[in-house]
């Protein structure tokens, strides 16, 4: 077997992705999709719904009167903030191990990622974008890829190491030369294997913006610029260090200047007790 | 007993069984500082180059700027009996995304940023590990001033 149909074999060993997930990302971003709507998805999963339940009530978020069902929690919450919510239990079971071929402790991975898809929703609601649940969950799971990946990265760092530092690679151009397959195009197989929309497996698939057309999709543009300002903060940023190509066309695109990165970085930084609460509840 | 600086903050200590410690600086720079004789040292992990952007934020969190959170870190080494001549300065971090060039690459301006500090009060760095595109933590021991310094993917040295 080669490197890459090793690899392959072990994206269908992942624990499947509920369900409610599939469903939730299709309607998250139509206007059109109701509240009753959105709830319905999430209590067919008992599971999900009673967890869900557990975290509203939680004194984190104070309600005057605990929610009992979804549609209560979501009129209490907003239906957003329900979805959020959910996006982040399910990313949080696939993304809070340890990496130890990234070099990334136990939770470093699933702390960026909720950086990261916070930042992301923060710059597309000042953009007002409409697709901004498209863009956290986007966010939250892009680097799935890494979780399955990371078993090949440690035998492969040496010569990954090499061709970044001696061959100007990225990381990433580097993980597809030695092992035959990138931790982008791995995470579109597995959001693929899990019924994700094409939308939302492009967005995974580029979400380092490995050729110049793709700067012109304000969504993946936003997925792209929350990355990089985690890795500027040195959030999981693990062996492969901030060793990923920057785009500066792509904050020109949505209109983010220099500036309104330091000031987005600023904002975030006063965010991180937010972040802590959210990865103990999720 | 460890202390943690996370990201725009900072600690100083002049207790003999205390280590500081500033995981995962990638374009944010830890600086740190030692006085052997005083027994004193402190880590600041700053993330962004000047204040004037926000300075509403700068009041209340200095530590998240150069031009605050430096002045900041000197001036509570002094407090616990550090002297300036004899201070050691240890700076990590500023790394940068590859190709990130100008306005867009906030590590080498973070860098920029503290050099001007330093050079305007007459301070000198001992040693550096800054820039590239490698993400580093930094540790330092109270009772000796040692300083480990771990890059990513290269492991830990003793400096």
């Amino acid at each position: 077997m080669t490197n890459l149909q090793i690899v392959i074999k072990e994206i269908k060993n992942l624990k499947p992705i509920p369900a409610v997930v599939t469903s939730l990302l299709e309607i998250i971003d139509d206007p059109n999709a109701s509240m009753n709507e959105i709830t319905k998805i999430i209590q067919y999963d008992p599971a999900i719904t009673a967890d869900l339940l557990r975290t509203a009530n939680s004194a984190y978020f104070g309600l005057k009167r605990p929610a009992e069902t979804i549609q209560e929690a979501a009129m209490m919450l907003g239906t957003d903030h329900v979805v959020d919510l959910v996006m982040l239990k399910v990313s949080a079971q696939v993304a809070k191990g340890t990496q130890k071929g990234y070099d990334l402790h136990e939770g470093a991975l699933w702390k960026y990622s909720v950086s990261s898809a916070l930042i992301a929703k923060q710059v597309a609601v000042q953009l007002d974008l409409p697709n901004k649940n498209s863009i956290f969950s986007a966010s939250l799971l892009k680097d799935i890829g890494k979780t399955v990946l990371d078993k090949f990265i440690r035998d492969a760092f040496e010569k990954i190491s090499n061709l970044v530092i001696n061959e100007n690679f990225s990381f990433m151009e580097a993980e597809k030369q030695i092992i035959g397959v990138d931790h982008a195009e791995l995470g579109a197989m597995i959001a693929k294997m899990w019924k994700f929309s094409p939308r939302m497996v492009g967005i995974i698939r580029n979400h380092h913006l490995s050729s110049e057309t793709m700067v012109r999709d304000k969504d993946l543009a936003v997925v792209y610029l929350s990355d990089c300002i985690c890795m500027m903060m040195g959030m999981g940023v693990g062996a492969d260090g901030l060793a990923y190509r920057f785009h500066p066309q792509a904050m020109d695109h949505i209109g983010i200047s220099a500036e309104d990165t330091l000031k987005i970085i600023a904002d975030f930084a006063c965010r991180m007790d937010e972040v802590e609460m959210l990865l103990k509840l999720a | 007993m460890e202390h943690i600086v996370g990201i725009a903050d900072m600690k100083v200590s002049n207790r003999t069984g205390d280590t500081i410690v500033t995981y995962s600086l990638g374009s944010c720079v830890g600086l740190a500082i030692y006085d052997p004789q005083a027994g004193v040292g402190g880590i600041l992990h700053y993330i962004l180059p000047n204040s004037a952007i926000d300075e509403i934020k700068a009041k209340s969190n200095p530590f998240m700027f150069a031009d605050t959170g430096i002045p900041e870190l000197f001036k509570q080494v002094y407090a616990l009996g550090a002297e300036k001549s004899r201070i050691k300065v240890f700076v990590a971090g500023g790394a940068e995304i590859m190709e990130q060039e100008g306005i867009f690459n906030i590590g080498r301006q973070n860098y920029s940023a503290l050099m001007q500090i330093l050079t305007k009060n007459n301070v000198s760095i001992w040693k550096q590990a800054v820039g590239g595109y490698s993400n580093r933590t930094v540790e330092m021991e109270i009772a000796s001033g040692k300083i480990y310094l771990k890059t990513s993917g290269l492991g830990e040295v003793q400096l």
